[in-house]
C-alpha cells in the first residue's frame, strides 16, 4: 500500500474542488483491472462459442457444444446444446437405472415383489418419490391422513380394502366417499340418539337410554343405517361404508375433542349434514401401469396392507 | 476527518434532507422488523397465526419494499438532495417539488405496505405495488427527476461531481424501468386487479429486466453515487481516480441492462437469451469492481483512522461485501453454478450480502457523517456506533453464512438420485433439512435490526442534543442583544 500511498501522492488531482475540500485524482486506470476485463470478454467468447448465443434474422447462433441422447424410438439423436435436449438426456440417464427394476415390476406378482429384498428397496426408493409427489398433498407425507379429511394409509384399517388388489382398483379409478344428509330426514332428538348409539359402539362414554334408542333407529327402514354400514356395524367394503366399531374415525374429528360430550357432538355433526367431499381421483392414464403398481406395494407396506 | 463549519443552513433547503434521514431510519427499524418476522415464520411456522395477514406471502413484499423503498429509498433521496446542493453549491431547485416528492414517497410506502397486507399485489417481484400507486410513483418520481436536473443546471460550478451522475443515472433508469414494467391494464377504474400487457415468456423477461436493473441502478448506481460523496468525504482524502471513475460508471450502465435474463436461467426463455445474458454478468464484473476500487484505493491513504473511526469502518466493510457480492453474482449466472442455485436459499443469501452488507452499511456510514452536520453538533455517542457496527457484521455474517449452507444443501438434495435412478430425497425432506439455518438465518437478522434500533436511537438523541445546543446558542445571542 506504501507504494500507491506515494504514487496517489505524486499523481496530480484533476483541479477541480467541490462542497470545500471533495477532489479527484487522476490515477490510472488500475493495469490488473484493465487486464482482468480483458479477460472477462475472452471467456463472454468463449461462453457464446459453446452455448447458443447472438440472434441472426430468425434464428441465433447455435453454439459449437451439442448434447447426445437415445430417444424413445431408441435412435440415438445429437442438437446443438439446448435446455430440452438436456432434459431428455438426463431423464433418460434416469430412467436407464429404473429401467430393469420397472421392467421387473411388471412382469413379477404382487406378492413376488414383495418377498423379493432388492424389488422392496426399489419399492421404498421410487415409491416414495411417487408418494410425494402425487399423494402426500392430501395422506401426508408419511400417509397419515387428515382427519375429517384424507383417510389415513399407514393403518389397517381399509374403507374398501386393503389387498394388493382392492389398492390398486383403488389407484386405478379413484374413489368417492358419499353420506346423505339426516338433517332433513330425521329430527334433532333422533340424530341425537343415533351419535349416542355409534359412539357406543366404539365404547366413548354415551347416555345408554338415548343409544339403545339410536341401536333401533339404526337397524330401521326410518334412518336405514344399516344398508351402508351394515347389520353389525362394521361397514362394507365394497361400497366404501367406514366399520363404526373399531374406533378409528375419519369424518368425525373424535380423536381431537376432549370429553364424551364434544365427541359425540362431532358424530353427530356427521349424520346430520352427511358427506360429499370424500373424493379420491383416478390415476390411470396419469401414471403409468408400473408406477401404479409400484404405487400399490408402497401404500400396502406403509401399513396394514391385506 | 474534514471538518465543514458552515453549517449552510439557508444557503441549502437541509429541511427535506433532514425529514428524509429521519424515514428512513423509521423504515429500516420497520422494515427490518417485518424481515425478522418472516425469516422467523420459516423457522418456526406458528408465528403465521393461521391468518392471511400475518402470512409470509403477504409480509415478505412488506419487507422488501419498506427496505428498498422505504429505508434505501428515503436514504437516497435524503443523501442526494444533500450532495447536490453541496457539489453544485446552489440550492434545490423547487422547495414545493422537494416537500411534494417527500409526502408523494412516504405515501407511496404506505399505501404499497397496507395494499400487501389487504392481499393485493401485481406478483412482481419487487414491484409488486398494484397501478394506482404505480402511477403515484411515476407522478412522484418524475418530480424528482426534474428537481434533480433542475437544480444541477443551476448549479454553481462548472464541473458535475461523479456521485450527481450516478445518482442521475439511478433516478433516469428507474423512471424508465418501473413504467415499462408496470403496463398494465386495470380490469375496472375502481379495481385495484389489473393484468399485465406482457405475456408468457415476455412478461417474466420484462419482470427481471426490472428486477435486475432495480439491483444494479437502484440498490447499486445510486450507493455508488453515496459513496463517492460521503467515502472521500469521510476520509478527508480525494477520489483516487477520476478516469477510473468515468470508465466503470458507462461500463456499468452499459452492462446491467443485458443481465436481467439471467434470473430465469433453465426456464421457458430462449436458451440463446439466457447465454447472453450469463456472459454479459461475467462481463460486468470488473465495471462493478471500479466502484470498490474506487473507495476503497481512496480509503488506502487513511488505514490509521479505521482504528479510531467506526464511520470509516462501516463504509470499508461496505465496499468489501460490495466486491465479494458483485463477484458472487456473476458466478452465480453461469449457467452450471445456476442450475445448482437457482431456487435455494443460495439466492437469497447473495441478495442479502449486497442488501445487507453493501447497501445498508455504506447507508449507516453515510447517514452517521451527514445526520451530525445537518444538525450542526457531534454524534450523541460514538460506543452505540461501535456496538451498532459489531452487531450489524456478526448479523450479517450469521445470515450468509446460514443462506450458503441451506441453500447448497437444497440444491445437492433436490438433484440427488439413489442407486434406482430415482431422486433421494422429496421436496418436504429437503424443507426439514432447512430449519437449523433457518433459525441461525433469523438470529442474525435480529443481531441485525438490534444494531438498527441503537443507531436510531443514537441519531434521536443527536438530533435533540442538536437542538438543544441551538437553542442554547439562540438564547444567548437573543440576551446578548438585549443587554446591549
Amino acid at each position: 500500500m506504501s507504494e500507491q500511498k506515494l504514487q496517489s501522492q505524486t499523481v496530480q488531482t484533476t483541479g477541480h474542488a467541490w462542497d470545500g475540500d471533495l477532489q479527484e485524482y487522476n490515477n490510472p486506470l488500475p493495469a490488473w483491472w484493465v487486464y482482468t476485463f480483458y479477460v472477462t470478454v475472452v471467456f463472454a467468447l468463449v461462453y457464446w462459442t459453446i452455448y447458443p448465443s447472438w440472434p441472426i434474422g430468425k434464428g441465433w447462433i447455435g453454439g459449437a457444444s451439442s448434447i447426445t441422447y437415445v430417444n424413445s424410438a431408441g435412435e440415438t439423436k445429437t442438437h446443438s446444446w439446448n435446455t430440452r435436449a438436456l432434459l431428455v438426456k438426463e431423464l433418460n440417464e434416469a430412467s436407464v437405472a429404473q429401467k430393469p427394476y420397472f421392467d421387473k415390476v411388471s412382469s413379477m406378482s404382487y406378492e413376488q415383489i414383495a418377498k423379493d429384498p432388492e424389488m422392496n428397496g426399489f419399492i421404498i426408493s421410487a415409491g416414495k418419490s411417487l408418494f410425494a409427489d402425487n399423494c402426500a398433498a392430501c395422506h401426508q407425507s408419511g400417509g397419515q391422513g387428515v382427519v375429517g379429511f384424507f383417510p389415513n394409509l399407514a393403518d389397517d384399517d381399509w374403507l374398501y380394502g386393503g389387498s394388493f388388489d382392492k389398492i390398486h382398483e383403488t389407484l386405478l379409478g379413484g374413489r368417492r366417499g358419499y353420506m346423505p344428509t339426516f338433517s332433513e330426514v330425521l329430527s334433532g332428538a333422533q340424530i341425537d340418539q343415533l351419535a349416542n348409539y355409534v359412539a357406543s359402539l366404539s365404547g366413548i362414554g354415551h347416555d345408554a337410554t338415548k343409544a339403545s334408542a339410536g341401536n333401533v333407529l339404526f337397524h330401521s327402514d326410518t334412518a336405514a343405517c344399516f344398508y351402508c354400514h351394515a347389520v353389525d356395524a362394521k361397514g362394507r367394503k365394497d361400497i366404501g361404508a367406514p366399520n363404526l366399531t373399531d374406533n378409528i374415525w375419519l369424518w368425525a374429528n373424535v380423536p381431537a375433542v376432549q370429553g364424551d360430550v364434544s365427541k359425540v357432538a362431532a358424530i353427530r355433526e356427521v349424520i346430520a349434514n352427511g358427506l360429499n367431499k370424500g373424493v379420491m381421483p383416478a390415476w390411470a392414464g396419469r401414471l403409468s401401469a408400473e408406477q401404479i403398481k409400484v404405487l400399490t406395494v408402497y401404500v400396502h407396506e406403509l401399513g396394514g396392507g391385506q | 476527518m474534514a471538518v465543514t463549519t458552515y453549517s449552510g443552513a439557508e444557503q441549502y433547503n437541509f429541511d427535506i434532507v433532514k425529514k428524509f434521514a429521519v424515514m428512513s431510519l423509521v423504515w429500516a427499524v420497520v422494515g427490518m422488523f417485518v424481515g425478522v418476522y418472516i425469516a422467523s415464520e420459516l423457522a418456526w411456522p406458528f408465528l403465521n397465526f393461521d391468518s392471511p395477514y400475518f402470512s409470509f406471502g403477504r409480509f415478505r413484499p412488506v419487507h422488501t419494499t419498506s427496505v428498498i423503498f422505504g429505508f434505501g429509498g428515503s436514504a437516497l433521496f435524503a443523501t442526494s438532495y444533500y450532495v447536490v446542493q453541496r457539489t453544485c453549491q446552489t440550492r434545490l431547485m423547487s422547495d414545493g417539488i422537494a416537500s411534494f416528492t417527500f409526502w408523494g414517497w412516504m405515501a407511496i410506502i404506505v399505501l404499497a405496505d397496507i395494499s400487501y397486507v389487504l392481499g393485493y399485489s401485481q406478483a412482481r417481484e419487487y414491484a409488486e405495488m398494484e397501478w394506482p400507486i404505480d402511477i403515484l410513483i411515476e407522478v412522484v418520481w418524475v418530480a424528482y427527476l426534474i428537481l434533480f436536473v433542475g437544480t444541477i443546471m443551476r448549479r454553481k460550478q462548472p464541473h458535475i461531481y461523479v456521485a450527481n451522475w450516478f445518482y442521475l443515472a439511478f433516478i433516469l433508469a428507474t423512471a424508465l424501468l418501473h413504467t415499462f414494467n408496470n403496463l398494465a391494464m386495470p380490469i375496472d377504474l375502481l379495481s385495484m386487479k389489473s393484468y399485465s400487457l406482457f405475456s408468457g415468456v415476455q412478461d417474466a423477461m420484462t419482470q427481471w429486466w426490472y428486477g435486475h436493473n432495480a439491483v444494479g441502478f437502484f440498490l447499486t448506481a445510486a450507493f455508488l453515487g453515496m459513496m463517492y460523496y460521503f467515502v472521500p468525504k469521510q476520509a478527508g482524502r480525494p477520489i483516487y481516480s477520476y478516469r477510473l471513475s468515468i470508465v466503470h460508471f458507462w461500463a456499468l450502465g452499459f452492462m446491467y441492462m443485458w443481465v436481467g435474463a439471467h434470473h430465469l436461467h433453465w426456464t421457458a426463455l430462449p436458451d440463446w437469451t439466457s447465454s447472453l445474458a450469463a456472459a454479459f454478468s461475467i462481463l460486468l464484473l470488473m465495471p462493478s469492481w471500479g466502484g470498490m476500487i474506487n473507495g476503497i484505493m481512496t480509503l488506502s491513504g487513511a488505514w490509521d483512522k479505521l482504528r479510531t473511526d467506526p464511520i470509516m469502518r462501516f463504509m470499508i466493510v461496505a465496499l468489501s461485501f460490495y466486491g465479494m457480492s458483485t463477484f458472487e453474482g456473476p458466478m452465480m449466472s453461469l449457467k452450471e453454478v445456476n442450475a445448482l442455485s437457482h431456487y435455494t436459499d443460495w439466492t437469497i443469501g447473495h441478495v442479502h450480502s449486497g442488501a445487507l452488507g453493501w447497501v445498508a452499511m455504506i447507508t449507516f456510514g453515510s447517514l452517521y457523517h451527514m445526520m451530525p452536520k445537518l444538525w450542526d453538533t457531534k454524534i450523541y455517542s460514538q460506543k452505540l456506533i461501535e456496538w451498532h457496527f459489531w452487531l450489524a457484521t456478526v448479523g450479517i455474517i450469521l445470515y450468509i453464512v446460514a443462506m450458503w449452507i441451506s441453500g447448497i444443501t437444497q440444491g445437492l438434495m433436490w438433484r440427488t438420485f439413489d442407486e434406482f435412478g430415482n431422486l433421494k430425497f422429496s421436496f418436504a425432506e429437503s424443507v426439514a433439512a432447512m430449519m437449523p439455518f433457518y433459525a441461525m438465518r433469523a438470529i442474525g437478522g435480529m443481531f441485525f435490526l438490534t444494531g438498527t434500533v441503537l443507531m436510531t436511537f443514537n441519531m434521536f438523541m443527536t438530533i435533540r442534543q442538536g437542538k438543544r445546543e441551538n437553542a442554547i446558542l439562540e438564547a444567548k445571542l437573543t440576551a446578548k442583544l438585549a443587554n446591549a
